[in-house]
């Protein structure tokens, strides 16, 4: 229909329609403005009670009619966003009682649900505030994807990992590492580091192995962030531990504390100023041990402390 | 112009009076008598909080079957009897017709919900007046009969205002059928609409976020409207939230309501 | 200023779903409607009737041409105010009264009260609605759909009328009431244009007729033009004389045909002086009873056109694709 006979007959052309399906996207952006506008100044829902509307996996399951896989899609992305908000929340009551509910959730409705059960641990065990803190819950959770499906040797190393990292329970880890090894497709590496972690348990070499392998195998982002994380934090402890060793050549020679890295390089003891693998520079600090730590401001921000004090010399 | 618009819109509300839509009322007030008396007889305790959250989610419910079941025909019922041509031949233009339309569920929406609400706050009053032991009890989460409510019916009402404009939308070019089952889908979808925002964190596909975002904006977010909860609670519900709410629910409810005028201005009829 | 004046209007129609072809309802149609004129606008079912009224109403929006209506486009609302129209085998709400819905629709032209309660009353009483008028129209017959549908049709008393198939439906009671309502407008001044395939109809109210066949016009003028009021023979019915001897008369007669009570019908040819005939009958001993031209009616020039149409286009309305 031409445009002509459109005007000729009162018929809106096609510059009318244009300019209607303008108005009505210009109506839906002042909508989405106010929203934004809503979103930055008031949350309102109270977060646990209306986030899950289900209460147990069971009656989600019932609930959920056909749709289970698609239902767990959406209480992990539930998951994931709450687990952020509270983290990046600077309240001093947060607390993260609604992220093990959603994962179990999420997990009920599609039992297969891999990467809920192995994000799901590592947060959980996460400690406050960057995380609840729960290992406990975190090893329940694995147990339930073992249960599941006792083929995924990735749960019990999971859970392994879990008491070498968190709980420095280094029998129970190499028990898990054990018991992973044995199921059918597990890497060969599990066994040598369940004999590894039962003997040396809390050094970081065997640390830094478990952590590449971590990396290496991941099937995801996060799994695979988390280790290179790690991975850094191990070398950051590594180079404040030579730090400090320069340090205390600093003190022999000076008789005091430096005041700071431009002193330790006048000394001629470093070529530059150092800098945590992140790129943030170390900080010279005389209340703590060896007089180096890292800087608040570092992404490694806090150092696994487990590993902070090492006895004797670096490796 | 005002006035062939509101003409329209009395005749919508008029048939809806006799098509017997008001029989729900009458259901809905039988439903909520009967509950205060049935909890009253089962619970320990929570009858006020359950008789709020049973009278605004059925408010709610009711509300949706009216909007989306008198919605998909307003528009297609008309032109399928061929009723439409002899108001169509008469001085006014057709978004003018729409636009009637369209008010005049919106108007017979408000006085269902009108006396949905006042149905609920009789009742409770009623329970405040008869069980002041209950009553006192109930205090720790909210008053008994709580101003507050009415926020949660606004909210559901603006609510109710969009889902109407979807549901004429598709009546301008659709069988009810079909309508009913799209605006009830763009409904649930509304309610996960939060969801879409963050998919990004769980697809590995660029492209599929993408569409997401674009989704998450384009889709109606009903999820906000939903302040049942935190008004049974007794949760502090901000007049700004509500008024930019509102906001949203009006401006969204034009753009869709300037598209069922576009699409029924251009067409032919058989 | 014609009433209704279409200029070239086309209108096309994409037929199926996956490879649409057009298909051409109405074809390049021009028409003029002259005012206080009653012009019938003919043609056989699926013409194209309904859709010119379609077009000429705005329902429906045009490939290509041009209309105008008492000098204005045809969308344009002033048009709307001055115009009635009846749509065929019109329905409209079940809730409503008649009354309610006269009441609405005046409302709509803003007619106020107490003009409107006066003119919903006077139309309902002269299309023949009495005490029904404060029934749901979900009761009521076809007939009386028709009857609301001319009344809404006048609600705003328009100068130019639009009916489509305004008989259907209608008892010969309710079609003389018709013919009469259609008659008074045309003495109102009022222009009337209105469709129908009841040729007896066109004939007896029509000043201009136009004749559709498969979305062309085949035909437009005045009746006598089209009928040419040209004698195609005579009929004679006479008394008292019996068929032997009118065969008598000569090759003037083209037949006899005895009737019940003694009289006989004979055929003359066109060409015979009739007077003499009936004094060669009186000579017989014979009684002139009646004498009457035989003329070409409506449905002999429109049954021929249709023919010549259908003979001319065979192919049908589908366009040629691509």
């Amino acid at each position: 229909m031409s445009a002509d006979a459109d005007r000729l007959s009162g018929r809106p052309d096609r510059r009318q329609a244009i300019a209607a399906l303008v108005v009505s996207a210009l109506l839906v952006t002042a909508a989405l403005g106010l929203q934004a506008v809503r979103e930055t100044h008031y949350r309102i829902a109270p977060v646990d009670a209306t986030l899950l509307y289900v209460e147990s996996g069971a009656s989600a399951n019932r609930l959920a009619l056909s749709y289970h896989a698609l239902l767990a899609d959406v209480y992990w992305i539930r998951a994931i966003q709450y687990y952020g908000d509270t983290r990046l929340s600077t309240s001093s009551t947060k607390q993260y009682s609604a992220l093990y509910p959603l994962l179990d959730l999420a997990t009920s409705l599609d039992p297969r649900f891999t990467v809920a059960y192995r994000f799901g641990a590592m947060f959980l065990a996460e400690p406050f505030p960057g995380g609840p803190g729960r290992v406990d819950l975190a090893i329940t959770l694995l147990n339930k994807g073992l249960a599941a499906e006792p083929a995924k040797w990735q749960y019990a190393q999971d859970a392994g990992f879990v008491y070498y990292w968190w709980l420095q329970d280094y029998k129970q880890a190499a028990m898990w590492f054990d018991k992973a090894s044995r199921i059918q497709g597990a890497p060969w590496w599990l066994r040598s580091l369940a004999a590894t972690t039962l003997v040396q348990g809390g050094d970081r070499p065997s640390s830094r192995v478990l952590w590449m392998q971590l990396y290496e195998t991941a099937e995801n982002d996060w799994i695979r962030t988390t280790s290179r994380l790690r991975l850094a934090q191990l070398d950051a402890l590594d180079e404040i531990e030579q730090l400090a060793a320069r340090v205390a050549r600093y003190q022999q020679v000076a008789g005091r504390f430096p005041a700071d890295w431009e002193a330790v390089r006048a000394a001629g003891l470093l070529r530059a100023i150092p800098s945590d693998p992140s790129g943030t520079p170390y900080l010279l600090d005389a209340t703590q041990p060896g007089g180096v730590t890292i800087a608040r401001s570092s992404k490694l921000y806090p150092l696994p402390p487990q590993f902070a004090r090492k006895a004797g010399p670096p490796s | 112009m005002a006035r062939v618009i509101l003409l329209v819109a009395y005749h919508v509300f008029k048939e809806s009076v006799r098509d017997k839509v008001l029989y729900n009322l009458v259901l809905f007030a039988t439903l909520m008598i009967s509950a205060s008396y049935l909890v009253g007889q089962l619970t320990a305790g929570q009858d006020i909080k359950i008789i709020k959250d049973l009278g605004l989610a059925a408010s709610a419910v009711f509300g949706l079957f009216i909007a989306v079941f008198i919605g998909v025909g307003l528009v297609w019922k008309e032109v399928d009897r061929r009723s439409v041509y002899n108001v169509l031949v008469k001085p006014l233009r057709r978004h003018h017709f729409i636009a009637g339309k369209f008010i005049g569920l919106a108007l017979t929406l408000l006085a269902n919900l009108a006396v949905m609400a006042a149905a609920v706050y009789l009742v409770l009053a009623v329970m405040a007046w008869t069980q002041p032991v209950l009553a006192a009890a109930a205090l720790v989460d909210a008053p008994v009969v709580d101003p507050n409510l009415l926020k949660a019916f606004l909210l559901i009402y603006v609510q109710l205002l969009v889902v109407t404009a979807l549901a004429l939308f598709f009546s301008t070019f659709s069988s009810p059928m079909l309508s009913a089952a799209l605006t009830f889908g763009l409904y649930v979808v509304g309610h996960f609409n939060a969801d879409l925002a963050h998919f990004e964190n769980v697809v590995q596909s660029r492209a599929a976020a993408q569409l997401a975002r674009a989704l998450y904006y384009l889709l109606p977010n009903l999820a906000p409207f939903d302040v049942k909860a935190a008004v049974v609670h007794g949760q502090a519900v901000p007049a700004g939230y509500v008024l930019l709410t509102t906001g949203y629910g009006f401006l969204y409810a034009a753009a869709v309501v300037g598209l069922a005028m576009l699409v029924f201005a251009r067409r032919d009829f058989k | 200023m014609p009433a209704i004046q279409t200029d070239g209007l086309t209108k096309d129609y994409a037929i199926g779903f996956w490879r649409p072809r057009p298909y051409r309802a109405l074809d390049g149609i021009t028409l003029r409607v002259e005012a206080n004129e009653v012009f019938g606008f003919l043609g056989p079912n699926g013409a194209g009737k309904t859709t010119t009224l379609k077009l000429l109403m705005q329902l429906i929006y045009p490939t290509s041409g041009s209309i105008s209506i008492l000098g204005r486009p045809a969308g344009d609302l002033e048009v709307r105010r001055r115009v009635g129209f009846l749509p065929e085998a019109p329905y409209f709400y079940d809730y409503l009264t008649a009354e309610e819905l006269l009441t609405y629709f005046a409302g709509l032209f803003g007619i106020r009260n107490p003009e409107r309660r006066k003119r919903v009353g006077d139309l309902l009483d002269r299309v023949g609605i009495g005490g029904e008028r404060r029934l749901p129209m979900r009761k009521f017959s076809k007939g009386m759909l028709q009857r609301v549908g001319l009344a809404q049709a006048l609600i705003n008393d328009p100068e130019v009328v639009l009916l489509d198939e305004p008989m259907s439906g209608l008892d010969p009671i309710g079609r003389r009431d018709v013919r009469d309502i259609i008659l008074s407008l045309r003495d109102r001044g009022c222009t009337v244009f209105f469709s129908s395939h009841i040729l007896s109809d066109a004939e007896t109210l029509c000043s201009r007729v136009g004749i559709l066949v498969g979305g062309k016009m085949v035909a437009m003028g005045s009746l006598s033009e089209m009928l040419a009021f040209k004698v195609a023979g005579w009929e004679l019915v006479v008394a008292g004389i019996d068929p032997a001897t009118l065969a008598t008369l000569g090759a003037v007669v083209r037949g006899v045909a005895p009737m019940a009570d003694g009289r006989c019908t004979v055929d003359l040819v066109p060409e015979c002086e009739p007077e003499r005939v009936i004094a060669a009958v009186h000579d017989r001993g014979g009684r002139l009873v009646s004498l009457n031209p035989l003329r070409t009616t409506l449905e002999d020039v429109f049954i021929e056109r249709v023919k010549a149409s259908q003979a001319a286009a065979p192919a049908g309305r589908f366009m040629p694709e691509g």
